[in-house]
């Protein structure tokens, strides 16, 4: 009796142990591994005379675009020029940030609708100016918009933020103070940079 | 004829049949010793090598994964960053794009999938894969790495590596381009290599398994030498040579068993010697005390012959008691040469003096000079029979037989003669001697050739010397024969003796 249940044990450790060896012939599957970083790609981007703008894409997050400066005068809802746009300031280089924030408040274009992106920022009534200016202390930079920032989500709000932070520097990393129409204001930084830690 | 005290004599150790060597052992037993010390051999062997060959595998198969899902990841992410895009990414001319990467691919051209904001295309034929999870969607939209994951549909293992893009706005700002680029690869190749490398640890371990045979067979050889000794030296015990002993080699557990049975083969040793000395002795004195009564018998007889021959003269009374007293006398010489003629039995001392006899003739004889012819005892006799045995032994044999029927049977006392072949052996003869009497009672029949054993335990005195079929039984054997007693299903005892005829033989 102890001889056969000490044998049976025996072979019960035998077949536990081989397959425990063995681990599973052939290949099996993984989990999601993480392997090294993203690829970075070319986007011929020119801080002097392309604007970003952030749209958001259908997954929730935000996407930037690239949109040329000599095409944004096109852009306007009947075809002509879009308000607080002024002309003669088409050459200036880099893209002032108004001109930036306005082409951001008038929405995606057929493009960029193509790709699936959108916005969530209300468009822009006409007559209402942009200003924007640095801040006082540090790399900082404060701008009045023409919507009301009271009642804007968080992904307008990051549209907004984003696009101002990376007309206003080629890297991004300015902190935006915004007010809006209705005198509400609301800060914060871009934070897209996967390189830069938070 | 006295018994030699000294003389060599066969150990009278009756053994039972079965135990000894004659069961014929099988050369190899299912389950033996060596069948077991080979197995638990080549399992050592096998669990060794299935444990060298399987971790080896392991270990060599998941470099051989990481080698190549390494290179795909690199060259995938070196192929991705060549590529240049404008934002938002057009569908239009998407395709040639991911192609070119997709032929570039290594080790193997890849499929390649893009996927940007609603934008889905493929180098492929369908836009989107079925191989890649939501979770390695998930983890590339999570977190800009490059991430793989091995899938295995359909039995096919599929490498799937996601690489989230970035792209430079600045000196040192780089910001996600929001497209994700995946490759899928069949792991067609690695797994050939796989199973080659399983082909190759099985491969390998049974030739190691075949090679431990060898010092397995050795191993169990070298502890399996002392047990055949050991069982050799102890049938050798059994068959009566107690002087057997085993050669004690090294200290290990054996040579500790062969020890212990040298020292328990010298203690049955003395204790035999003392048992056969102790034997001797009382036969000695058996013997002895029969040859000092003979002298004194012998004078006694003669005295008693005299007075029998002066009784008429005496008064009845006297000659009653001279009488009586020759008549014991008489009785006590006959018990005195039994008791003699079963030492020299005892002692091995007797001898066959063959001679070539007609059996009719001689048993005549025996009948004739016991006065055993008065129609008491009838006879069988066919003539012709002729053995090589004792005559003399012989006629003692049917002296006894007839004279032990007429005294405890009733007469007619029949003696048949007749010779028999067996299918084995040679042939028998046989002789047999039928009483008239009641026969043997059961319980009297196994002891019935016991030395002083009464039949009736009434009757404490008996004509005979109470040793006329232990002599009987003796004599038989001498020749190699055996008698039995019996009953007739009609009422009767029967004895029948059958001693092997041996008439070819020169010499007895």
């Amino acid at each position: 009796m102890r001889r056969a249940r000490s044998a049976r044990r025996t072979g019960v450790v035998a077949v536990v142990s081989a397959v425990v060896l063995l681990g599973g012939c052939g290949i099996r599957e993984t989990d999601v591994i993480e392997a090294g970083g993203p690829a970075t790609v070319q986007t011929f981007v020119d801080h002097d005379y392309d604007m970003l703008l952030f749209f958001h894409s259908s997954d929730g997050g935000i996407t930037p675009v690239i949109r040329s400066v000599n095409g944004g005068v096109e852009y306007g809802p009947e075809g002509g020029p879009i308000a607080g746009f002024d002309p003669v300031t088409v050459d200036t280089v880099p893209v002032p940030t108004e001109k930036v924030i306005l082409a951001l408040l008038h929405g995606p274009d057929e493009q960029d609708r193509a790709a699936g992106l959108g916005t969530s920022l209300p468009p822009a009534p006409s007559g209402r100016t942009v200003r924007v200016e640095a801040a006082a202390a540090g790399d900082g930079v404060e701008a009045d918009v023409p919507v009301a920032v009271e009642g804007l989500d968080r992904t307008a709000l990051r549209q907004l933020i984003c696009t101002i932070a990376y007309s206003h520097d080629a890297d991004g990393r300015a902190t935006v103070g915004l007010t809006g129409a209705d005198g509400a204001s609301a800060s914060g930084t871009c934070g897209l940079d996967p390189t830069v830690r938070r | 004829m006295t018994s030699g005290p000294g003389r060599p004599r066969r150990l009278r150790l009756r053994l039972p049949r079965g135990s000894s060597r004659a069961d014929g052992r099988p050369r190899s037993r299912a389950f033996g010793l060596r069948t077991r010390l080979v197995f638990a051999f080549l399992l050592v062997a096998a669990v060794s090598a299935g444990a060298t060959s399987a971790l080896t595998y392991r270990d060599a198969r998941n470099a051989l994964l990481k080698t190549a899902q390494d290179t795909a990841v690199s060259s995938f992410r070196d192929q991705v960053q060549q590529t240049g895009w404008g934002l938002p990414i057009q569908r239009e001319g998407m395709e040639e794009v991911l192609r070119d990467i997709a032929r570039k691919g290594k080790p193997r051209p890849w499929v390649v999938f893009a996927e940007y904001g609603s934008v889905r295309a493929s180098s492929g034929e369908n836009p989107v894969s079925t191989v890649i999870t939501p979770e390695l969607r998930r983890a590339a939209h999570a977190h800009p790495n490059g991430s793989f994951e091995r899938v295995v549909r359909d039995g096919v293992p599929y490498l799937t590596i996601a690489m989230p893009t970035l792209f430079r706005t600045g000196p040192e700002g780089r910001l996600p381009s929001g497209l994700v680029l995946y490759a899928v690869m069949r792991m067609t190749d690695e797994q050939l290599n796989v199973d080659a490398l399983l082909l190759a640890a099985r491969d390998g371990a049974l030739p190691g398994l075949a090679v431990a045979l060898i010092p397995g067979l050795l191993a169990a050889r070298s502890v399996l030498r002392p047990v055949r000794e050991l069982r050799k030296a102890a049938q050798s015990m059994g068959s009566g040579r107690l002087d057997t002993r085993i050669a004690v080699r090294g200290s290990d557990e054996l040579a500790d068993l062969a020890r212990t049975f040298n020292e328990t083969a010298g203690k049955l040793e003395g204790s035999v010697r003392e048992l056969r000395e102790a034997e001797a002795r009382a036969r000695r004195f058996a013997s002895d005390v029969s040859h000092e009564l003979r002298t004194p018998l012998a004078g006694m007889l003669a005295v008693t012959e005299v007075l029998d021959e002066d009784a008429g003269r005496l008064d009845s009374d006297t000659a009653r008691a001279v009488r009586l007293v020759s008549t014991e006398t008489g009785k006590l010489a006959v018990l005195v040469e039994d008791l003699m003629e079963i030492s020299r039995f005892d002692a091995r001392a007797a001898e066959l003096n063959s001679d070539e006899v007609d059996l009719a003739e001689t048993i005549g004889k025996t009948l004739q000079h016991r006065h055993w012819t008065d129609g008491r005892v009838r006879t069988e006799l066919p003539s012709g029979i002729r053995a090589r045995l004792d005559p003399r032994r012989f006629d003692i044999v049917i002296a006894n037989l007839v004279g032990n029927a007429l005294r405890h049977g009733d007469a007619p006392v029949t003696v048949s003669l007749r010779s028999e072949t067996r299918s084995s052996g040679p042939p028998v003869l046989i002789v047999q001697v039928t009483d008239s009497g009641p026969g043997i009672r059961p319980e009297v029949l196994p002891h019935i050739f016991d030395r002083f054993y009464k039949a009736d335990a009434a009757r404490t005195r008996s004509a005979g010397s109470g040793l006329g079929l232990a002599i009987t039984q003796e004599n038989v054997r001498l020749h190699g024969g055996t008698v039995r007693a019996g009953n007739l299903p009609a009422g009767g005892a029967v004895f029948t003796v059958e001693i092997p005829l041996h008439v070819e033989e020169a010499d007895g």
